[in-house]
């Protein structure tokens, strides 16, 4: 299953006025890493399906958004909570890390 | 079993996908793995000016022509990692990181090459925060901003160039003496002339600083052995690539030092029915046309492996009469002379064999099993087992008297 696409509006929407638990990848079409760790998130997104968000972000579509969170590379993948940041992942992950991160994210105390 | 094909290619870069085309268009059942969207390292190049037919295209385009292409004679496609291996038996089987166990007759492996990371301090826990290994991926976050580039190869000099076009200055740390670069010479002029790069020669970088982000390098100079302090917020680091040949390393296939697989004209591995092509094979040229030219070789050479099996297996293997192996080869008239000898004393005798001729030219793989020497020879088997070798001799009656 792909992971749904943010631009700059449905980003402020969803992360900061819905505010539930998710991660946000930051990648690009032309980046070999990014094309390694989509496929992983896209793996892992039905495990966590009703209780966690994962949003896809290209950075060449939204120049405001990296620059937002002054982004040095993709991919990152950040994670927030009830529209906190709650940290970021950054270049080729693991599965494991990944959900380790996430399980994280659920049980800390907001 | 669903899991079971002709050929199975592990990677899916520009020779990967060759093969898949030439082996798909052999009818072969194929199956191409791949971990990530299929194109590999190609997909990483902005512009590509010398693949043959495409005066301009960008890696990521040319490769998705490579996939329809492949896709067009039947090839199918899996995402997924292949973690293990077990390429002894005839029958090849690759595990993969999901769980899932796939058999092929024959393998090739593509799984090109990955960048060298240089284990300096600051390196691996700054990645993605000032440290890089891919200008189009990573050069447009360093807008205005002072970028180390650290190697002097084709890579290290044109992906500097690439990022003056964001950078605000460039400093290019090179091992060698003054204006000595190892890149091709178009491009070290040009990287020469631009004025927002420059040179630092005789050194190199140990270590990365910073706490958060990358806010500078630690620069050592090879003469003088002292260190200076560079301030920076992005570094790349272009210091060459090595294979990803890792999973690999208990299957059996040799490799050099490097992880570098050597492999003969036909693309063969020490393996029996295992090929290695592209960027992580033993080679001297690694671009898109010669990963191309690779995976057709391969693909070819594996065909021929197949029908050869197959017909050995209907031929010997499951043949009810017992069968006189003649190794012959096309060049040499005595074996040939021998061979018309044999046929004839065969269809005198009462209980006759049946006589499987091999050019021990084209069949290696034969020749190898039963350990043939020299032509002609003779093997007298029942189902592939060897019961006796004849004494290959022009005289009639010798031969006879052996049967």
């Amino acid at each position: 299953m792909s992971l749904v696409h943010l631009n700059s509006s449905r980003f402020e929407e969803v992360i900061y006025h819905d505010g539930a638990p998710c991660l946000v990848i930051f990648s690009r079409k032309s980046c070999h890493v990014c094309q390694s760790v989509v496929p992983v998130l896209e793996d892992l997104q039905p495990k966590f399906d009703g209780k966690f968000g994962f949003y896809y972000v290209d950075v060449e579509e939204d120049k405001a958004l990296y620059q937002k969170f002054s982004l040095k590379g993709v991919p990152q993948i950040l994670f927030f909570k009830d529209g906190d940041y709650q940290g970021k992942l950054t270049g080729k992950v693991e599965e494991e890390d990944i959900e380790e991160r996430i399980t994280d994210v659920l049980n800390s105390e907001s | 079993m669903g899991n079971a094909y002709d050929l199975i290619i592990i990677g899916g870069g520009p020779a990967g996908l060759s093969a898949g085309i030439y082996g798909g268009r052999a009818k072969l059942k194929t199956l191409i793995i791949d971990k990530g969207t299929v194109g590999g390292l190609v997909n990483t190049t902005r512009e590509i000016v010398n693949y043959p037919g495409y005066r301009q295209i960008s890696g990521s385009d040319l490769m998705l022509d490579f996939k329809k292409h492949a896709e067009s004679f039947g090839v199918e496609f899996l995402r997924d990692q292949v973690i293990n291996t077990d390429f002894y038996q005839e029958e090849k089987v690759v595990k993969t990181k999901k769980g899932k166990d796939f058999s092929a007759k024959a393998v090739i492996i593509a799984c090109g090459s990955e960048p060298r990371l240089l284990n300096i301090p600051g390196e691996k826990r700054l990645q993605g925060n000032g440290v890089a290994y891919c200008a189009t991926c990573d050069a447009e976050f360093f807008e205005g901003e002072d970028v180390v580039v650290i190697g002097s190869g084709d890579q290290a000099i044109e992906e500097g160039i690439y990022i003056t076009k964001f950078a605000k200055k460039v400093t290019v740390i090179v091992l060698h003496d003054e204006g000595i670069l190892d890149c091709n010479k178009v491009s070290a002029e040009r990287a020469l002339q631009n004025e927002k790069m420059e040179f630092i020669w005789n050194s190199t970088v140990e270590e990365v600083l910073g706490e958060e982000n990358v806010e500078g390098v630690k620069i050592k100079n090879l003469k003088t052995g002292s260190s200076s302090e560079l301030a920076c917020q992005g570094v790349f680091f272009f210091v060459g690539m090595i294979p990803s040949t890792q999973f690999l390393s208990d299957s059996g296939v040799e490799m050099d030092q490097r992880g570098y697989i050597p492999v003969n004209d036909l693309m063969e591995t020490n393996l029996e029915g295992v090929y290695a092509v592209g960027d992580n094979r033993i080679k001297y040229l690694r671009q898109v046309v010669s990963a191309a030219g690779d995976g057709a070789s391969a693909a070819v050479a594996a065909e021929r492996y197949i029908e050869e099996l197959n017909s050995f297996k209907t031929n010997v293997l499951l043949s009810d009469k017992n069968v006189l192996l003649l190794f012959f080869n096309a060049l040499n008239n005595e074996s040939l002379q021998f061979s018309t000898l044999l046929e004839e004393v065969n269809n005198e005798l009462t209980e006759n064999y049946k006589v499987v001729k091999i050019d021990i030219a084209t069949k290696k793989n034969f020749a190898q099993k039963y350990g043939i020497k020299k032509v002609p020879s003779v093997v007298l088997v029942n189902k592939g087992m060897e019961i006796k070798r004849l004494i290959c001799s022009m005289d009639k009656e010798n031969l006879k008297t052996q049967l």
